[in-house]
């Protein structure tokens, strides 16, 4: 599994750090290598684009993997010197990289805004690098037992529970020009297939989002 | 699920076993409903009630419960309350069915609803918390056992609730199926999407009779060739027969005189519907006839002469 990232238009990032003139970088080795949005590659681009445009790159670190807290405390103790001369940290990561920098530099660098240079897009299936797929919206609830291993919530465009709708022909999906195959139809062959269409058939409730609609947390110890 | 109680006339016809005929209003972009007023008092004397469509393709409209609430009153023929899952959750929507009832609405229609992203404001949020088919459901809870996720209603709605089917779905048993749902759901009536087919139809009629939910069939008789046209060129799913496009354009062609075109257009309709619906009133799979034909009123004396001549 990868989280999925796209690069952030530059101007959007420039728009975002420009109060700012000392960068450190930090970019992730992880997903964001794999995506070409981060990684050692990454990096480099983004340092050259910015001294181009006359910022001062403090320092560059590439952590292996940005979102896990042990891992930024370590690597951010190789570079407190120059954290003490940084403006801004600009981070080549998803949006959970972010959080974990400002967490862990909340105690000794309170006053350093972190900025990203992506859009954290999706969860991603990989079937080869270029080429990563949402099938998973991770909502807490997993259906896929009863559905043939085929997500609604992901693949039907209305996440509707009770698919497909009118909006579907010939199997494709009204959003998005009919290019896209209708998740429901997808679930209904996939069943078909398994002989199980007694799971198709069933009247389902709709997502209780009590649980589901709001931030979450996994704390087992 | 056949009719228990009796709330509207529409609900009195399904459970007399009566043939019925429904119309079709659009409100549109506007605070003023003269235009569609005036329709729904030009079809009153032939259907039991008219659909009203709850912003169409996705594109914003005057809300249909207003347009419902206000056609009724203004005009006195009984309407369907479109309402679509696309922008309201469930908890708006619960509230909205006791308003509904307060404001005289005693049918409505569960439907999905094209997606925000096909209309006019694509940015925004799509909703979709329930669907059609758990819609109905939540219906049949408030207004059978008069509560609401187990919280009792001191007075509860009374309203029928009816589902939508599409007889050009492919592949069509994933449809079937999904009217299987919306049965089980409590849905009291089906309206079914605009067909031309009629061995497609009749397979689709003939399998969903299993269900025993009343169906009353999606038509669409075409005012002009320009209608026909748009309508098969723009409604996704649904084609209109090349033969009938034909017909109509030569219409279009024969006739310089507007009123002996209408009239042209007319008995064209009246032609190709009369042995369309007298073949599945033969084959006993009609409990009624929807005709979404909007903006083309003049045409009902002439359905209801396909009807009666059907019988």
């Amino acid at each position: 599994m990868t989280i999925i990232t796209t690069k952030k238009p530059f101007e959007e990032i420039l728009s975002a750090i420009k109060h700012t003139k000392n960068i450190t970088i930090v970019s992730c080795a992880s997903c964001a290598a794999m995506c070409q949005t981060g990684g050692t590659e990454g990096a480099k681009e983004m340092a050259e684009k910015l001294e181009a445009e006359g910022f001062n790159i403090t320092t560059v670190i590439v952590p292996e993997e940005v979102c896990d807290n042990r891992v930024m405390k370590k690597d951010f103790r190789q570079i407190e010197e120059e954290l003490e001369q940084t403006d801004a940290i600009l981070t080549l990561s998803c949006g959970l990289g972010v959080a974990s920098i400002t967490d862990v530099l909340a105690k000794k660098f309170p006053q350093i805004p972190v900025f990203i240079g992506t859009n954290t897009e999706f969860m991603g299936m990989t079937e080869r690098i270029g080429r990563f797929y949402m099938r998973c919206r991770g909502c807490g609830d997993c259906l896929l037992n009863e559905t043939g291993g085929i997500c609604p919530i992901t693949t039907c465009a209305k996440s509707l529970m009770n698919g497909p709708c009118g909006g579907m022909v010939d199997g494709k999906c009204e959003v998005g020009n009919y290019e896209r195959d209708c998740g429901w139809v997808l679930i209904y062959k996939r069943l078909k297939e398994l002989g199980r269409l007694d799971l198709y058939s069933k009247l389902r409730d709709p997502v209780d989002w009590s649980e589901s609609g709001h931030q979450r947390e996994v704390v087992w110890r | 699920m056949a009719v228990k109680k009796v709330y509207s006339k529409l609900g009195e016809k399904i459970a007399n076993g009566e043939f019925i005929l429904t119309g079709e209003l659009e409100p549109e972009k506007t605070t003023d409903l003269s235009h569609t007023i005036e329709e729904a008092r030009e079809m009153a004397p032939y259907v039991v009630a008219a659909n009203v469509t709850d912003s169409p393709l996705g594109i914003v409209t005057i809300n249909s419960m207003a347009a419902t609430h206000l056609i009724q009153k203004e005009s006195n023929l009984e309407c369907i309350w479109q309402l679509t899952v696309r922008d309201v959750n469930k908890l708006g929507i619960a509230g909205m069915m006791m308003g509904a009832h307060a404001l005289g609405i005693r049918n409505v229609l569960s439907l999905t609803g094209d997606h925000t992203a096909l209309g006019d404001m694509p940015e925004s949020k799509p909703v979709f918390d329930l669907d059609s088919a758990t819609l109905i459901k939540l219906v049949r809870e408030m207004v059978d056992k008069g509560s609401i996720n187990g919280h009792e209603i001191e007075a509860p709605p009374t309203l029928h609730v009816g589902g939508a089917a599409n007889p050009n779905a492919n592949p069509v048993e994933s449809e079937i199926l999904k009217i299987g749902r919306k049965a089980e759901a409590g849905a009291e009536f089906i309206q079914t999407q605009v067909v031309y087919d009629l061995d497609k139809t009749i397979e689709f009629l003939t399998e969903i009779k299993k269900y025993k939910v009343p169906v009353l069939l999606g038509i669409f008789p075409m005012k002009s060739y320009a209608i026909a046209k748009g309508f098969d060129e723009f409604v996704p799913g649904v084609s209109v027969p090349k033969d009938i496009l034909s017909r109509w354009k030569s219409i279009k062609k024969d006739y310089t005189d507007k009123k002996m075109q209408k009239e042209a257009y007319d008995q064209a309709n009246y032609e190709f519907f009369k042995p369309f619906i007298t073949e599945l009133r033969k084959k006993n799979l009609l409990d009624g006839i929807h005709c979404m034909a909007v903006h083309y009123p003049r045409i009902f004396p002439k359905l209801m002469e396909v009807i009666d001549n059907a019988n």
